[in-house]
């Protein structure tokens, strides 16, 4: 089958989605499948042009295509008779983070008409579509409650899982994945300030900004933990990060609220490391279930510091922590070719 | 440089079209440009070429700092310093619109009426360019004749050409590219049968189907020279390409009129081999000189079967002809340095 995958880009910018995007594709190939995606240009600013941008998707005709999945606001506005959409997230400045006072729609009637604008053509492309699967529980959540839609959840699984074996009980605390203010490195190296002196710590992934990357700096001078802690701030290539990740004692994610696992939690699961997470972290409590798998502080250094704390006082637990955090991720059954079967009912 | 590539596709189809764009693509990346390519699907049914060309209109990518732009319609789109590498014309609406055959749909007062739309578009679009580039003189002269722009011509150089090289000059004429009707495979068996050397000939390529590969075969055996042609009816490596050009007497290329001089022909000149080709071949004369790197004989067999031989015979001239047809790609700039600077200039 000639399976089309369609996708938002910004370009020139590379990310999460994109990376899904094409193991997709080679996992649909994989399968037997033909497979190609199409990336469609979307520049959210200014907010007057967005709705130009959706007619735009409208407007394109395909030919030559069985299938399509499309995964993105507004790439799902793609004309298919068989659409099926895997849905990472809607234009969430629509719907909840409008709610919340995080917008970047104009103010008063202008507003009010690309929103209404977008609920209502967002809600013609669901109906269309032969099937609705979410990338998780919270944007299954949100379909429903802003567009009555029902939709089956369907987990992203791990792109290289055959990374993620093997490794030795380290003696350190592993937190990876991009670095920035929502991630919440900085509170870990404040919390770190607070646990006995064995505990030990490694951040590193690529950070957003240069001053993401400088406040951490500046956070393990001043609180005098150079030499607990070891900052790899840069993009690392796949074994460096596998590498640290499958030699840790424990892993630390602690982002706030987002939608999904994580795959950094799922990584860290499929290794059989104990988690270490926050209470508003979001999606990863699905994986982290207090003294089961892990620990759940609060969002606060002293609560984060007996985590951490805790995972260094017995290491037997911790261990068995992780072996549970493999078994429960196992238990999901989150695989590239169940995610393709499902994909193509 | 932030540089978008941006052009039209048929998903699931490859084929030169994209050629030009990935390999360009890998060649300013090399260079250290950022680099986007945008493929965006484009279907030339006359009811629907507006609607799609109104999407192209609505493209935002004001990020890149140039866009180049290939395939039809993606010259529609807006941006401040947008180059065209423009390769050919949504050709029923322009040079095919006399022919009966390929014009596929009737000459009247409706259609009449979109080809009049789109070329106004077309021309309004072309003069947004800061720069046009066509692939051929033959599709300069239409952009003249047409739509009044001038354009400068930029041949396509083959990618990483240093993998063609010369080994010997043996007793084989090749042809290598698709087996396709339009090509003409024919002509150079039906030569054979008027040779007077042993001068053998080997056709390699795919085909759309097995019509016209099997048609070929039929001939060959009703001539009885299946003892110096060889029919190879497949796709073959990279590598064996390199190796039938490095081995070859010369090569055959004599397309039925097409816009641009053929890859298989640079290809061979690369291998410094001389092209046999015919006068009613199209683009291929601006790059064979009759006597110089090759022949320009009449589409018949008759006459292909002179040079054939006149090659055999005389091993200094087809190695001097190899030589010219080295030299001849210096001479119209083909080489991607030229390219580059030209485009980004």
């Amino acid at each position: 089958m000639k399976v089309l995958i369609v996708n938002n880009m910004a370009p020139f910018v590379w990310g999460g989605a994109e990376e899904l995007a094409v193991n997709l594709q080679k996992n649909l190939i994989i399968a037997g499948h033909d497979s190609e995606v199409l990336r469609i240009p979307f520049q959210w600013e200014p907010a007057s042009r967005i709705s130009s941008q959706m007619l735009m998707v409208r407007a394109l005709e395909l030919w030559n295509v069985d299938k399509v999945i499309a995964l993105k606001f507004p790439a799902f506005y793609i004309r298919h008779p068989d659409k099926t959409l895997w849905l990472l997230h809607q234009y969430r400045q629509a719907y909840d983070l409008y709610d919340a006072g995080q917008t970047n729609l104009p103010p008063g009637q202008e507003g009010d008409d690309i929103r209404t604008l977008i609920t209502n053509a967002d809600n013609e492309a669901f109906a269309e579509s032969k099937r609705i699967f979410t990338n998780s529980e919270v944007t299954r959540r949100r379909l429903k409650k802003y567009n009555g839609f029902d939709a089956t959840v369907l987990l992203p699984p791990i792109n290289d899982p055959e990374l993620f074996t093997g490794g030795q009980f380290g003696d350190y605390i592993f937190a990876g994945g991009r670095i920035n203010g929502m991630k919440r490195q900085h509170l870990l190296l404040e919390a770190l300030a607070r646990t006995s002196s064995n505990v030990r710590l490694i951040i590193a992934g690529p950070p957003d900004s240069p001053a993401d990357g400088d406040q951490l700096r500046e956070a393990v001078e001043r609180l005098g933990l150079g030499d607990r802690v070891k900052l790899d701030l840069r993009f690392l290539p796949r074994e460096t990060y596998a590498e640290y990740l499958t030699n840790a004692a424990a892993v630390a994610y602690l982002p706030f609220d987002e939608d999904s696992l994580g795959y950094v939690a799922m990584e860290a699961a499929t290794t059989g490391k104990a988690l270490i997470t926050t209470s508003d972290s979001g999606g990863i409590l699905g994986l982290v279930k207090q003294g089961e798998t892990g620990w759940v502080a609060e969002p606060a250094a002293a609560s984060l510091a007996n985590a951490m704390n805790a995972a260094f006082a017995d290491a037997a637990l911790t261990r068995s922590y992780g072996r549970s955090a493999r078994d429960l991720w196992s238990s999901f059954e989150i695989t590239w070719p169940k995610t393709v079967e499902s994909l193509l009912q | 440089m932030k540089i978008a590539l941006i052009s039209t596709f048929i998903p699931f189809i490859y084929g030169g079209a994209r050629n030009i764009v990935e390999w360009l693509q890998a060649m300013l990346e090399k260079e250290g440009h950022q680099v986007e390519r945008i493929y965006l699907p484009q279907i030339d049914a006359p009811d629907l070429l507006f609607q799609q060309m109104t999407a192209f209109r609505w493209i935002d990518l004001s990020s890149a700092d140039r866009v180049i732009c290939f395939r039809p319609q993606a010259h529609l789109i807006q941006h401040p310093h947008k180059i065209l590498w423009f390769i050919h014309h949504i050709r029923s609406f322009y040079d095919l619109w006399d022919n009966d055959l390929y014009r596929g749909c009737p000459d009247d007062e409706k259609h009449r009426g979109l080809r009049a739309a789109l070329h106004d578009a077309d021309t309004a679009a072309l003069r947004e360019a800061k720069r046009i580039f066509t692939n051929s003189r033959v599709v300069s002269d239409r952009l003249k004749h047409f739509n009044g722009v001038d354009s400068e011509v930029l041949y396509p150089p083959v990618f990483d050409s240093e993998r063609f090289y010369t080994r010997q000059y043996n007793d084989e004429i090749v042809c290598i590219c698709r087996l396709e009707h339009h090509k003409r495979q024919h002509l150079l068996v039906d030569a054979m049968e008027f040779t007077k050397t042993p001068v053998r000939l080997r056709l390699c390529g795919s085909s759309s189907s097995s019509h016209y590969p099997d048609e070929l075969e039929r001939r060959i055996a009703e001539l009885g020279v299946c003892d110096r042609v060889t029919l190879d009816y497949r796709w073959i490596t990279e590598e064996e390409k390199a190796d039938y050009f490095a081995d070859c007497l010369a090569t055959a290329y004599l397309p039925e009129d097409e816009d641009s001089y053929g890859y298989p022909s640079i290809e061979a000149s690369h291998s410094a081999k001389a092209i046999i080709t015919t006068t009613d071949s199209g683009g291929v004369l601006e790059l064979v000189q009759d006597g110089v790197n090759g022949f320009v004989t009449e589409p018949s067999a008759e006459r292909l079967a002179e040079v054939m031989d006149k090659l055999y015979v005389d091993r200094e001239l087809a190695k001097q002809m190899g030589r010219n047809a080295l030299e001849r790609l210096d001479e119209i700039n083909i080489s991607w340095s030229h390219v580059l600077r030209r485009l980004l200039a």
